[in-house]
């Protein structure tokens, strides 16, 4: 979540479907309660007299993410100091490129987000509130932001968080020697960056330092987005980076073995790729953190279950779902669960991408574009029984394209294309795609053999795409199948824009950020709408969705209602399952919470005992 | 020898050259880029295009190869995209921790294929060299990364003797003791497990040394004059038997690189192999490419090392 943070857009990463890769962006299950502080610090400190029952599996050995709570019960008292143990669940070594404004990749995240944070927090709805270490205040029409930086706000070394320092960063990321991935749709909205970035300013026009702690900044267009997420809001330590040239900024020490943040904990020593040990930071702004230390570690999926068991770990940062059904009774732990900001869908190819227009292209011919063979193949899949099948319910049946992460968005009263097999037949036949031999033709009589392609990764990837293929037979579809490799599967679906003309269908998944705006995943000229899907009905709603009117959030609503309808209604592409991400927490760990808007932070995870419990 | 040293290594260029277009072209041919991975809605296409051309992804291969080439010869490796650092930098990071897994690996195999091969060898057709000829078919027949597998999850979980990962323990002093003996603590576990499959070959070539030189004319001749046993075999049996296992030791440090590959990976060991995987799972070419060169060049010396030790320790032989 920290890295989505940046990202006003709908999406990140695409992970590879059922192995998230170390990649994925989609860390839900993150070690930090910190981006999100609404209501009183305490409210969900208080303690509970009795540890509450795991969640359980019913007889049919199936969960429901609903009976997961978000944050951990408190059990005894917390204890002075203490250190905790956290586990970086990755089969690589973290990257170790430790400053917000340089990292790529959910790893270094993980390691960063102990040690810095962002100027603004946001709450479960994840709009940017007043309660971080800066406070801001919007103009009259929404474009013109003023942030005031908090006067006990510091660096790791004592120096003062100043305006300069966030401006700094801005400029950073618009210089054209920048090697990080942050140049995004979100810095070129600063007003003069563009400019600046092509070597015609000297300076970014658009933000303008007021005094030592204060800071303006001018965006080009004022959307809804802006306040969640669209805005930049880590510094950059001006006193330290000052002098390195960017190119080398990446590479240089201060990024990769003494990092600085503003965070609760200061980084005390790094094993480059393994571990990282952090020390108290007393002078953190928002008070002393509880615990004295911090000990950071990478583990493998293949090894976390055993590292939670022996005590190992206490914590993690994302656990590979497919071990909870085995381990659903470990003695020593709590269970965690949010649901993922993540859908898995599949997709039609409905068109081409014309690199030079940097438009998508519908093909009106294209062997996908009759929308009742779309449906047909929605009806034919049973989502429900996927989920609980191969993911024991902790995956399910998904309607809509924006996941019940963003509960107030997710329009819950759609139900999308139910199961119905039967209908799926009917819908063809009165469509012409009548049987011949086991198989159906296409209206005009000619032969009908449909190409989908799906990811490899995890054990259940290929029994999935085959149970698809399968259900796709049962109403008379000839479905070929191939298996790809991550890199293999998008150069084909086209994240070039050079689109395999042979592919018809395919099953991918999205990570959602924290802004619901599907703009950058289903809009005309989105590079990532993979299934070139356009229309002017879809190109409205998208634009409504950011418009000024839209700042009414009852209006947003409604306009995201209606776009979510029109996506049933064209299946460009169908969503298949939701996700649910939990996260194992040693019972002696206090204070702690996953999700957004908890209303608990960093510094105030605690521990009840000197050593960890160890499972029975 | 010194000519043969030289005219060896005059060889190895072609050698080495050849190997670096067919890694390079290999590399090349790989669907995606080191950008594949970004894909990120937020940021802008031709912002990504942009990344492309500065790195020089859209240029010719043999363009790429050759801005490669002259830049590796001037000792620059490139910069690695996933970790933004020099290659350079970044393999120096995790060398050592190679370096120190394979030494560590040596000194296991050796330390079980002597005693175990003599004893096979002396005493050949007793229980003893039926339990450990039976030990190095196990040995021949079990694939390293499953053997791996076990012993991590049998010293390393089950009886919680070993680390089950990294390479010291975290916030350690380095250079203290402690470091040190945590470091070692850490590498026993896999150097023994890859130790137990690669020593079986040098256990059967000692024993097989053995059984042929104990039937040697001299050996009859040495027991004739009345040597005891003990001598006969240990200044005329075993010295004749070590010469072919000296001379394998060039190619046991080429059987390493392979091993590492798989255990640093199983161990999240992170040492060059490990890196080396992940590098080709993100399509992090310059890493990919400078790691293969190295390992050729690293075999081809192995190679030359053997031949060198064979013509030192045999007189037999001589290189001219």
């Amino acid at each position: 979540m920290r890295k989505t943070i940046r990202s006003k857009s709908w999406l990140l990463l695409t992970l590879s479907l059922f192995l998230v890769l170390a990649a994925c962006t989609s860390n839900n299950g993150g070690n930090d309660p910190s981006p999100s502080p609404s209501g009183s610090p305490d409210a969900s400190a208080s303690p509970s007299p009795s540890a509450s029952a795991p969640p359980a599996a019913n007889e049919d050995g199936l969960f429901n993410i609903s009976d997961f709570s978000n944050k951990k019960t408190n059990q005894g008292e917390p204890l002075k100091g203490g250190s905790l143990n956290y586990g970086l669940v990755s089969d690589t070594p973290f990257a170790g490129t430790l400053n917000y404004v340089f990292y790529s990749g959910t790893p270094d995240s993980e390691v960063l987000g102990w040690f810095d944070e962002g100027m603004l927090t946001w709450d479960a709805s994840y709009v940017y509130t007043n309660d971080g270490p800066a406070t801001y205040e919007a103009s009259e029409d929404g474009k013109t932001f003023t942030f005031t930086i908090r006067d006990n706000v510091n660096w790791h070394d004592g120096q003062p968080v100043t305006a300069e320092d966030w401006l700094f960063a801005h400029e950073v990321i618009g210089h054209p020697d920048y090697d990080g991935p942050r140049y995004d749709s979100n810095m070129t909205n600063v007003v003069g960056m563009e400019e600046y970035h092509d070597g015609k300013a000297d300076t970014i026009s658009g933000i303008e330092v007021l005094g030592d702690k204060q800071l303006r900044i001018t965006y080009k267009q004022a959307t809804p987005s802006l306040i969640t997420g669209g805005i930049w809001t880590y510094p950059l330590a001006k006193h330290i980076f000052g002098d390195i040239p960017v190119a080398k900024m990446s590479a240089s020490p201060e990024v990769r073995e003494k990092p600085i943040g503003i965070g609760p904990y200061k980084v005390e020593s790094i094993v480059p790729g393994e571990s990282v040990v952090y020390a108290k930071n007393a002078d953190y702004w928002r008070g002393e953190p509880a615990l004295d230390k911090v000990v950071l570690k990478v583990v493998n999926p293949s090894n976390v279950v055993q590292e939670l068991k022996s005590g190992g770990i206490d914590i993690v940062g994302d656990f590979p779902i497919d071990q909870f059904p085995d381990n659903a009774d470990m003695s020593n732990v709590e269970w965690l669960g949010v649901v993922d900001r993540a859908y898995t869908y599949i997709g039609f190819k409905l068109g081409k991408w014309d690199a030079e227009a940097g438009q998508v292209v519908p093909d009106a011919n294209a062997k996908m574009a009759d929308v009742n063979l779309r449906k047909a193949m929605w009806m034919a899949v049973d989502n429900d029984l996927v989920g609980k099948r191969f993911y024991n319910g902790l995956r399910w049946n998904a309607t809509t394209l924006i996941p019940p992460s963003h509960p107030e968005y997710h329009d819950a009263s759609n139900p999308g294309v139910t199961y119905d097999p039967e209908g799926a037949k009917k819908l063809l036949e009165e469509a012409g795609y009548k049987l011949n031999g086991d198989f159906r033709t296409k209206p005009d009589g000619s032969e009908l053999t449909i190409n989908f392609i799906s990811m490899t990764g995890g054990e259940i990837a290929e029994p999935l795409a085959q149970y698809y293929v399968q259900s796709w037979k049962d109403i008379g579809l000839n479905v070929n199948l191939e298996m790809l490799e991550f890199n293999t599967f998008y150069n084909r679906v086209g994240d070039t824009g050079e689109d395999d003309p042979s592919v018809d269908v395919y099953q991918a998944a999205w990570s959602v950020g924290i802004d619901v705006d599907p703009a950058g995943l289903y809009g005309r000229d989105a590079l990532y709408n993979f299934s070139r899907f356009a229309s002017e009905e879809n190109d409205r709603l998208i634009a409504e969705g950011i418009s000024e009117k839209a700042f009414d959030k009852a209006y947003r609503l409604e306009v995201y209602k209606e776009w979510q309808e029109l996506m049933v209604k064209e299946i460009p592409v169908f969503p298949t399952l939701y996700r649910s991400a939990l996260a194992p927490v040693n019972n002696r760990v206090l204070n702690y919470a996953i999700g957004d808007g908890t209303g608990m932070y960093v510094y105030q995870i605690a521990v009840s005992q000197d050593q960890p419990f160890v499972a029975e | 020898m010194w000519r043969t040293v030289a005219r060896r290594t005059t060889i190895m260029i072609p050698q080495i050259v050849l190997l670096s277009i067919l890694v390079f072209l290999l590399a090349r041919s790989m669907p995606g880029d080191a950008l594949t991975g970004l894909i990120d809605p937020s940021i802008d296409p031709a912002a990504i295009e942009e990344q492309r051309v500065k790195l020089g992804l859209n240029n010719p291969w043999y363009e790429q190869y050759w801005d490669w080439v002259t830049n590796a010869l001037q000792g620059d490796l490139g910069q690695s995209f996933r970790f933004k650092m020099p290659v350079t930098d970044l393999i120096g990071e995790r060398i050592a921790n190679t370096f120190w897994l394979s030494l560590a690996t040596l000194v296991i195999t050796y330390l079980i294929a002597i005693p175990l091969g003599i004893i096979s060898g002396r005493y050949n057709d007793t229980l003893a060299d039926r339990m450990i000829t039976g030990y190095t078919y196990i040995g021949f027949a079990a694939p390293l990364f499953i053997f791996a597998l076990l012993m991590l999850w049998a010293f390393g979980f089950h009886f919680g003797w070993f680390p089950t990962g990294g390479s010291v323990a975290p916030g350690m002093e380095p250079g203290s003791l402690s470091y040190i003996m945590s470091k070692l603590y850490h590498l026993l576990l896999p150097a023994t497990s890859m130790a137990l499959i690669t020593t079986v070959t040098t256990v059967q070539l000692l024993r097989s040394e053995i059984i042929d030189t104990k039937h040697k004319d001299f050996v009859h001749t040495a027991r004739a004059k009345g040597a005891s046993e003990s001598r006969i075999y240990n200044r005329h049996i075993l010295r004749n038997s070590l010469l072919p296992i000296a001379a394998f030791f060039g190619y046991e440090i080429t059987g390493l690189i392979g091993g590492t590959v798989f255990i640093e990976s199983i161990f999240s060991y992170p040492g060059m192999g490990e890196l080396f995987l992940s590098s080709i799972s993100v399509r992090d070419f310059t890493v990919v490419t400078s790691l293969v060169l190295l390992y050729g060049i690293a075999a081809i010396l192995g190679a030359l090392l053997s031949d060198l030790i064979l013509s030192m320790v045999d007189p037999r032989i001589r290189i001219k």
